[in-house]
């Protein structure tokens, strides 16, 4: 028997007056991974995650969560980090820690062991007792992830976890949440607009735009079934011998000296359609030094612009 | 602890621990008690010593005694023994130099024009106080009247003071059988002013909560775990409560400093009966005899304040989520001011209305207000001390239940609209549109 998806999400509508926040989406999360909802602002992400939070209800559509039609009962199951967060300011950290845990479902004893091993592990242990006004974002933004993790919860849903965080504070951030995903039990579902952590993070995605799903699937082949022909080489020898020598084979894009190997240039090519790559290669090694020859695949980003933009910006 | 449970206790223990709720509550009462005593201290202490003297120049009421070689006076009860105060008579005029070297403080001059006119000159130095005026004003009085008693009618002092009568009216309503209305209705009126305070500052409590939580953006956070409605009406019960918590300090404050200074009282002999000045009594049954705060002890204290706590609730209820709903759709407390405008005039209404209600309790403007669930809460509270028909009051706490379950309905619905809405200005139209939102 196969196991449920943790999301399935099925021909959702949302409309907020005359426009449509969400049209006939539908995308499957599967368990125990990294998934990516992207899409540039206005997509319609906040108002999908806002739905699995149950905060509000799609007009038309389902939401099955491990195989059930998703219910508030299974709120206690999700975490959530909104990208728009904040704590009360007049609390002391430790209480209001606590006062979240509980409205988790938590008991105190245990929101309190909890809590201080997550603390101890984000190092925000000696804050416990100071009132959220004297603490700085950094450590407010640690605190809050803590709150959407600490329930142990099976779908933890993570808007722009990142953000504001210096390089150190999220690489530890970074590095936590690939260890959850390494244990199993929880399933991420990651918005963001920072497309290296997509690339470093997700296994699949699902990209939103104007309240349309415009591309789903695995990261790797949205990325090599975004290749286009072009490869990336670098050579000895002149520029000039290096155009004469692929003549009319192939579409020169970009040259450009190799800063990392004396004497080598770095070029951009696209080859035309068909072509047997082994066999072009074994014909321009004849006349051209090549060191290196890589397929080139696009990027996370460049995949997410094509998309929303459909063209992809020329590379260098 | 449920998760409401956690709300209400969050909102409740965050207010009542601020050192500002614990100064206004405990303090205020302690310092107005302070001031009270201290004004009565002052009053105490500024009964300076006065030799007065009288100068009675026709000898209507003093006379030459050889053997003390002083003039006395012929009523020597008219002029008491008093700490701050010594009578010396005499029937020759002082000047003003005179007086200014003599060891008086003051005298009094008349001659028996004083029987036509009623007047007496007050010489003084320095200006005495207005307790002393009234001693000296109250002893030439009692002593010319006993002088006039005995003149023209014969009649002995002491059976003339027997036969002085002073009459009260004491009022009862035919149907409850109550008396003193203007006082009883005057409790109404500290009730209902209690109320509407209440009502008005807790429920901006509620709002300026709402709008800290909503741009703070913690609201998000909360509403993934609790419905908004559970949200609102957390915010609603717990800062209710937090009026709750500061009447009953209050109360139990008011309760001491009432028994403490009756305590006082007694010791210090001043309460003493109205009609036996020498019969001293303790505080309970002097309150009981006196005519003006004596009707106390008829209101029937039980059904004010049980009713008082219903109306508190409902209305509260009804007022704060409209608070709520307003602090919902706002990014900041400066943009709610024309919001509030509207939710607020049902009440200033009632507060306008509760003045007139209470110099005619049983008119057609306090019957009325005490029936329109906006406005029944202060008004209703008017008209309970002097007695109302059981259908009237069962009508008007239904209406403002109803209306307050109404209200919270539909300041939900906004409520969890307009919570998740940034940076958009919420209009009416904008509001009634949020109503029909899943």
């Amino acid at each position: 028997m196969t196991e449920p998806l943790a999301l399935e999400i099925s021909n959702i509508q949302k409309k907020f007056g005359s426009e449509f926040a969400l049209d006939r989406v539908g995308f499957s999360v599967p368990q125990q991974g990294i998934f990516g909802l992207l899409g540039p602002n206005g997509a319609g992400k906040t108002t999908l995650l806002r739905m699995l939070n149950g905060i509000t209800a799609p007009d038309r559509g389902k939401i099955s969560f491990y195989g059930e039609p998703l219910g508030r009962h299974h709120l206690p199951s999700i975490g959530y980090l909104p990208e728009e967060r904040g704590l009360y300011k007049s609390m002391r950290v430790g209480e209001q820690a606590l006062y979240f845990a509980q409205l988790r479902g938590m008991e105190k004893s245990e929101a309190r062991s909890r809590l201080k091993k997550w603390f101890e592990r984000l190092e925000v242990d000696g804050w416990w007792n100071k009132e959220v006004s004297e603490v700085s974002k950094g450590m407010a933004q640690k605190i809050q992830f803590i709150l959407s993790v600490i329930h142990e919860p099976r779908l933890l849903i993570l808007d722009e976890p990142l953000s504001g965080f210096d390089p150190i504070n999220a690489q530890r951030v970074r590095e936590v949440i690939l260890e959850l995903k390494e244990k199993g039990d929880t399933t991420i579902l990651l918005s963001t607009h920072d497309m290296g952590s997509v690339e470093e993070m997700c296994d699949e995605v699902a990209l939103l735009n104007k309240g349309h799903l415009v591309l789903n699937g695995k990261v790797p082949a949205l990325r090599e079934a975004a290749r286009d022909g072009r490869i990336e080489v670098t050579f000895r020898g002149t520029v000039m011998a290096f155009t004469v020598a692929i003549g009319a084979s192939a579409e020169l894009l970009s040259i450009q000296e190799d800063s990392t190997h004396a004497g080598e240039h770095r070029a951009m090519l696209r080859l035309p359609e068909k072509t047997d790559v082994a066999e072009w290669l074994h014909w321009i090694t004849g006349s051209v030094a090549l060191t290196s020859c890589t397929p080139w695949r696009p990027g996370m980003r460049e995949i997410f612009i094509h998309a929303v933009e459909q063209k992809i910006t020329e590379m260098p | 602890m449920s998760r409401l449970g956690h709300i209400i206790y969050r909102e409740w223990h965050t207010r009542v621990r601020r050192k500002a709720f614990i100064l206004g509550t405990l303090l205020v009462p302690i310092l107005i008690a302070g001031l009270v005593g201290l004004v009565a201290w002052l009053d105490q202490s500024e009964m300076e010593y006065h030799r007065v003297l009288v100068i009675d120049e026709s000898g209507i009421i003093t006379f030459q005694n050889d053997s003390a070689n002083a003039r006395l006076p012929r009523c020597p009860r008219c002029f008491p023994q008093r700490e701050h105060l010594v009578y010396r008579f005499t029937n020759e005029a002082l000047s003003d130099q005179a007086f200014l070297q003599s060891e008086y403080t003051a005298m009094v001059f008349f001659d028996d024009g004083i029987l036509q006119h009623n007047k007496a000159k007050f010489i003084f130095d320095k200006t005495p106080s207005l307790r002393t005026k009234a001693s000296v004003e109250s002893d030439i009085s009692a002593a010319i009247e006993r002088l006039k008693v005995q003149e023209e009618l014969e009649l002995d002092f002491q059976t003339y003071q027997r036969l002085k009568t002073k009459i009260n009216l004491v009022d009862e309503d035919v149907v409850t059988k109550d008396g003193n209305a203007f006082g009883r209705s005057i409790i109404g009126f500290v009730f209902s002013l209690f109320m509407f305070i209440q009502i008005l500052v807790y429920g901006m409590h509620v709002m300026r909560g709402v709008i800290e939580e909503k741009s703070n953006r913690i609201v998000e956070i909360i509403i993934s775990v609790v419905r908004p409605v559970e949200l609102m009406a957390g915010k609603i019960i717990g800062i209710g409560l937090v009026g709750v918590t500061q009447v009953l300090a209050l109360t139990l404050l008011g309760f001491l400093i009432f028994q403490i200074g009756g305590l006082s009282l007694e010791w210090s002999g001043a309460l003493t009966s109205g009609t036996n000045a020498e019969l001293e009594l303790d505080f309970k049954t002097w309150i009981a005899q006196s005519s003006s705060v004596g009707f106390l002890f008829d209101v029937n204290w039980p059904l004010m304040i049980g009713t008082a706590l219903v109306y508190f609730i409902a209305g509260f209820f009804m007022y704060a989520s409209l608070f709520a709903a307003i602090g919902s759709a706002v990014d900041q407390e400066s943009d709610a001011q024309y919001l509030m405008l509207p939710a607020m005039l049902p009440l200033l209404a009632a507060y306008l209305m509760a003045g007139m209600a209470m110099e005619n309790p049983e008119g057609d403007l306090a019957v009325i207000g005490s029936y329109i669930p906006f406005t029944a809460p202060i008004l209703m509270l008017i008209r309970l001390p002097l007695g109302v028909q059981w259908w009237e009051l069962v009508f008007s706490m239904l209406g403002v239940i109803l209306t307050a379950y109404v209200m919270v309905r539909i300041s939900a619905k906004v409520f969890q609209t307009g919570i998740l809405m940034q940076g958009k200005k919420a209009t009416f139209k904008e509001l009634f549109r949020w109503l029909r939102y899943r």
